[in-house]
């Protein structure tokens, strides 16, 4: 089984109408200049501190070491069922459990809930579990020291490696690839972890830090005192700590869902990528990661010039405001997936090693219903995550042009606007398909 | 009027599809753009594949409707080797789709989505008549090769 773009799935999406990519594309242009001349003056969000504390006693329960571990526990032992399931399991990757799980269920379903219930892969990673019972095994953390140095360049190293197997590894699909995958990814972050010790997580795990970042944009967030509060989204944004790395962390989501777009349109499956090879894949992948990249530093070196600031580390300072385009280029492109192809899983639960006449939760028979949402309801809420996304990009922008100098001109704010632009532009032009 | 079906350079053909839709969906709005746009880019493709004497083709494909009916007939060479992208064909939701399969090759063809399955046999021609009632993008393959013969636009 081939299938062309994003792990699995039996469709893809249909291009957006012409009239959708044009009045996106009207009104996310329309919607930066109106952030730029007509919103506030002076910051106006709230900085890290703010937000409405929690009760102390839900604090306590959640921040528990004992709840903590409990639900890693589970999560191991789903895992553990997974991998399982992927190998023992029938052969088909149409009635596998574990590629379905791995590049719907849980890949793309990190999102929603990251979004609503904030960064739960790092209270739930059943990794930090395992490194718990295996750290007394091995030396203690000699590489500790180095880690603040290393930021977030292991995680988005990580993610690479995931996105260029979900998108571009010719047997991606094949449930045993999937096992392999999985068991080999924690053999690596548990050697690490037990190198750098249990920060390594934050930094090293891409299925944490996407999650951590996705919670940037929930009403989840904690104070600088330790305090959990609930905020608003766009200040929890801004209150991202700076980290080497980050910056890298958003342009590989950026770039990977580009690319997985990229190979959605006709133009490439009829032209550079009608091969359909690693070679054409790896190529692709890498430069649309570049490409994006390259835009990005561009931008906000650009608007940093105009501004008379320091222009290395603009990119850094800017990093966070584009995690909302980033969202919304993933919302676009996987929503149907999950809300479609994401059936299969809960069909297969239901028998998950394919023996005859098991039926746990009498789903088995069930087909997936490709017609549960509309075509007019996935173009709609395509356009409206990219542009949703980008209008929040413009709006995080400006509030952090006015962070880092009280009097910023809204012109020098337009490099980055305009690159903010192109993303939102290219983004639709990739819905519609060229 | 009946169905008449003619095999014709590829090209050709795809052209052909493209006039077809508008018949075919008498409503037409914008929507027929996207797919004739992507109806040609996949003749130039193909065309550079007929013009190369390897055998890694999937290669000319010929179309015929009845107007009104809103059905498409898509006929197909299945012959062994890499297969290089034969493009997208475009119905309208609703339209009878009848692939017309002319294989040198054991396999079985698989519709995507709609989880249709067909056996080929070698020097045999195999019709697959469905309805598209599914919307979406949705690839064809063969399952054994591994490879994408076209990529059906239900819309």
């Amino acid at each position: 089984m081939t299938v062309l773009a994003h792990g699995v799935g039996s469709r893809t999406d249909l291009p957006i109408p012409i009239g959708f990519a044009l009045y996106g594309a009207g009104a996310a242009i329309l919607a930066s200049f109106a952030v730029l001349l007509l919103f506030w003056r002076s910051p106006h969000l709230g900085g890290p501190d703010a937000g409405r504390p929690l009760p102390a006693g839900l604090q306590r329960l959640l921040d528990s070491s004992g709840v903590r571990r409990g639900l890693q526990a589970v999560a191991l032992l789903i895992a553990a069922f997974v991998v399982t399931a992927a190998l023992a399991g029938p052969e088909e990757t149409s009635r596998n459990l574990g590629p379905w799980v791995l590049f719907v269920t849980f890949w793309v379903g990190l999102v929603p809930v990251s979004l609503l219930l904030g960064p739960v892969w790092r209270v739930v990673n059943p990794l930090r579990l395992l490194h718990r019972l295996l750290r007394p095994l091995g030396p203690d953390a000699p590489g500790a020291a180095q880690l603040p140095a290393l930021g977030l360049w292991p995680a988005a190293g990580a993610l690479t490696v995931f996105v260029w197997l979900e998108l571009v590894h010719p047997d991606r699909t094949e449930p045993v690839t999937v096992a392999v995958f999985l068991l080999g990814y924690a053999a690596v972050q548990l050697a690490c972890a037990q190198w750098f010790g249990e920060g390594w997580f934050a930094r090293g795990d891409g299925f944490e830090a996407y999650s951590t970042l996705i919670a940037r944009l929930s009403p989840w967030g904690r104070r600088s005192d330790g305090r959990l509060v609930l905020r608003n989204p766009l200040a929890n944004a801004l209150a991202t700590p700076s980290r080497p790395g980050l910056s890298a962390l958003v342009m590989v989501l950026l770039g990977s869902t580009a690319f997985d777009g990229l190979t959605r349109t006709v133009w490439w499956q009829t032209g550079p990528g009608s091969a359909n090879d690693w070679f054409s894949g790896t190529v692709g992948l890498l430069l649309s990661i570049a490409l994006v990249s390259g835009l990005y530093v561009l931008g906000t070196r650009l608007s940093g010039r105009l501004a008379g600031q320091e222009q290395g580390v603009q990119p850094a300072r800017y990093a966070a405001t584009v995690i909302p385009i980033a969202l919304g280029y993933t919302v676009a492109h996987y929503f149907s997936l999950l809300m479609l192809d994401g059936q299969t899983t809960w069909i297969l639960i239901s028998n998950p090693f394919g023996t005859d006449g098991v039926d746990l939760f009498g789903t088995y028979g069930n087909r997936v219903d490709l017609t549960a949402v509309s075509a007019d309801v996935i173009a709609l809420v395509q356009v409206g995550a990219i542009i949703t996304g980008h209008v929040v990009g413009v709006i995080l922008a400006h509030e952090r042009a006015l962070l880092s100098a009280r009097r910023a001109r809204a012109s020098d704010q337009l490099p980055l606007v305009l690159v903010m632009v192109v993303f939102t532009l290219g983004g639709l032009g990739l819905l519609f398909g060229f | 009027m009946t169905a008449r079906p003619v095999r014709l350079p590829r090209a050709v053909a795809a052209s052909a599809v493209a006039l077809v839709l508008p018949l075919a969906a008498c409503a037409g709005t914008d929507e027929p753009r996207p797919s004739a746009a992507s109806s040609s880019s996949s003749s130039t493709s193909s065309s550079s594949t007929s013009s190369s004497t390897s055998s890694s083709a999937a290669g000319a494909g010929a179309a015929s409707s009845s107007p009104g009916q809103g059905s498409l007939r898509a006929e197909l060479d299945v012959v062994a080797g890499p297969v290089e992208q034969a493009g997208r064909i475009s119905v309208r939701v609703g339209e009878s789709v009848t692939l017309v399969l002319n294989s040198t090759i054991d396999d079985e063809l698989h519709v995507h989505g709609y989880d249709l399955t067909a056996d080929l046999r070698a020097g045999q021609t195999t019709e697959l008549t469905f309805d598209a009632t599914i919307p979406g993008v949705f690839e064809i393959e063969l399952h054994d090769a591994g490879t994408v013969l076209l990529t059906l636009q239900v819309s």
